[in-house]
Order: C-alpha cells, then sequence, then structure tokens
C-alpha cells in the first residue's frame, strides 16, 4: 500500500496524505481526487461525504473482535459515482485516517478563507 | 486552494447532522402521537384523539420544516426510520404524562441544536432554530395544561369525560405568546 503516480499532475493540491494514500484537490474541476489501495478515483462533494459517511459508519470495534468471519474483507459501495472499494480491515483503518486527516485540513482551509478573504470591512 | 466545502454548504457537518437527527425525532413525534390517537379513540376519548391527531400533524410539518432548511442551505436531508412506537397505555392521564415528557425533551433537543450554532458561530442556523423555539413554548405549555386539567377537574365520576371534551379547548394565547 503505498502512495502511486499522481504528484506530476499540475492542478492537483495535496490536501493530506498518509504513508497509505494522498488526497488531492482540483480547483479547475471543483472536485477531489482519493490516491488509494492502488487507485487513484475522482470524487466531487456528494461523493466524498458519502464516501466519509459510508467508511465513519463502519464499526472497527466489532469487526475486530468478530472472529467469526475469516476473510476480512469489508464491501464499501459508494454510489454517488459508480465506484467500489473492497477493503481489508487494515485498509478501512487507513482510510479513515486518511478521511479524518483530509476533512480536519478542508476545515482549516475553511477558517483561512474566512479569516483572509471573506473579511467585510 | 478553493473553499469547496463552503462554497456547496452553509451547513458544517456536526450542524447538518444534528439537523437530521432533529428530522428524527419530529417523525417520531409525529409517529408517537398517532398511536396515542389510536389509543384515545379505542377507549372512548374522541376529543383526545382530535387533539392527538392535529398534534401528529404538526410535528409532520415540523419535519418538512427541517428537511427543507437542510436543502435549501446545500446539505443532504435524510428521511428517517421511524420505529418503536409505544401503543399501550393503562390510562388517559399516562397519555399525557408521556406527551408532556416527549415536548420537553424536543425542547432539550433545540436547546442542543442551538449551543452547537453559538458555538460554531452558525447565527444563520441559529435564527432560523427561533421559530422552533416560540413553538416549543406552545407546544410545552399546552401539554402542561392538559396534564392539569386531570387536578382541576379529577378523575372521580364524570371526571375523565369532562377532560376529554375540555382538552380541545386548550389555547396558547396570553398577552407572552405574541
Ligand atoms: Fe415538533
Ligand atoms: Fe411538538
Amino acid at each position: 500500500m503505498i502512495a502511486a503516480k499522481t504528484q506530476n499532475a499540475v492542478n492537483f493540491t495535496e490536501v493530506f496524505s498518509t504513508r497509505t494514500g494522498a488526497v488531492y484537490q482540483c480547483d479547475r474541476e471543483r472536485c477531489w481526487y482519493i490516491d488509494f489501495a492502488g487507485k487513484l478515483v475522482k470524487f466531487d462533494y456528494r461523493g466524498l461525504m458519502k464516501l466519509k459517511t459510508s467508511i465513519y459508519r463502519v464499526n472497527i470495534e466489532a469487526l475486530l473482535l468478530d472472529n467469526s468471519k475469516s476473510p476480512e474483507i469489508e464491501m464499501v459501495f459508494i454510489c454517488a459515482c459508480n465506484h467500489c472499494y473492497f477493503l481489508n480491515l487494515l485498509q478501512i483503518i487507513a482510510l479513515k485516517e486518511l478521511l479524518e486527516g483530509t476533512f480536519v485540513m478542508l476545515e482549516l482551509n475553511q477558517i483561512i478563507h474566512d479569516r483572509l478573504s471573506r473579511i467585510v470591512i | 486552494m478553493k473553499d469547496i466545502m463552503r462554497i456547496k454548504s452553509l451547513l458544517s457537518t456536526d450542524i447538518e447532522a444534528l439537523l437530521n437527527q432533529q428530522i428524527k425525532k419530529e417523525a417520531h413525534s409525529s409517529a408517537l402521537y398517532l398511536a396515542m390517537a389510536s389509543w384515545c379513540n379505542q377507549n372512548g376519548f374522541d376529543y383526545s384523539s382530535d387533539y392527538f391527531s392535529k398534534q401528529s400533524d404538526e410535528e409532520r410539518y415540523h419535519q418538512l420544516k427541517l428537511f427543507k432548511y437542510v436543502l435549501d442551505m446545500g446539505g443532504s436531508a435524510i428521511s428517517p426510520e421511524v420505529s418503536g412506537i409505544k401503543h399501550d397505555y393503562t390510562s388517559l392521564r399516562e397519555v399525557f404524562e408521556d406527551a408532556l415528557e416527549q415536548e420537553v425533551a424536543i425542547t432539550q433537543s433545540f436547546k442542543n441544536i442551538a449551543a452547537n450554532c453559538m458555538k460554531e458561530q452558525d447565527f444563520v442556523t441559529f435564527e432560523f432554530l427561533n421559530w422552533f423555539m416560540k413553538e416549543q413554548r406552545e407546544e410545552e405549555y399546552k401539554a402542561r395544561r392538559a396534564l392539569e386539567l386531570f387536578e382541576v377537574i379529577g378523575e372521580e365520576g364524570t371526571g375523565l369525560w369532562e377532560i376529554d371534551k375540555h382538552v380541545n379547548k386548550i389555547k396558547y394565547d396570553s398577552e407572552a405568546a405574541e
């Protein structure tokens, strides 16, 4: 699980990255690209929010304690962008970490915009 | 880097989640009041049954008002699942006690949303909530007054019949109501 091949793209701003993946924002297309689990997938606003909901909803603790299921594969399906992730438990944890960091950075970006460019005099 | 999040929606994730929870609570209230209307009707309390039917409609209206607000502000409104509606009561008094309890819980819930709006300075949603704050004054008043009928009139003899007849006449029209 190594972040791959995306640095060369010109219009991308890195929002957040971890050892396992990265999220880039494309201002021109008003969307995000997530580089994770060996592929680069484009998400618009609705799609990103849906991904966030699906990942945050996964009960990681329950999956850890459940030893009845042998292959730890949880399917995460995001219908907004006809895209599917098939992830194991470690990948779910990694993607959640990536998204948490991403949303902190996006919130920070909003604060910066509020403070610097949305000042009404 | 553009602030795409803010361009798309006025609501923060937290406030949007709280509003969606409130949508669910209003739907739950609506279903609860309908169950109360059913119990009252089956036990011969026709006026109380009408009263709760109307309450149920009002809660549905509250639900839709919140629903529209979330959508208007660019958020995603969620149509809630409602389950676990109580249908069995042992007395008319118990029905009205539950109704007041429900309204108190709803008021608390709105106070909590307002506190969160204050915290993150979402004065737009805060102002929107004012309508509901005022509505809760009326809702609690009516529920409390209804329950007081059990003390004022008393349940003995034709008491319950009297109480039932009076329930529909409760109005919130004091000077403070305007
Ligand atoms: Fe309500
Ligand atoms: Fe109410």
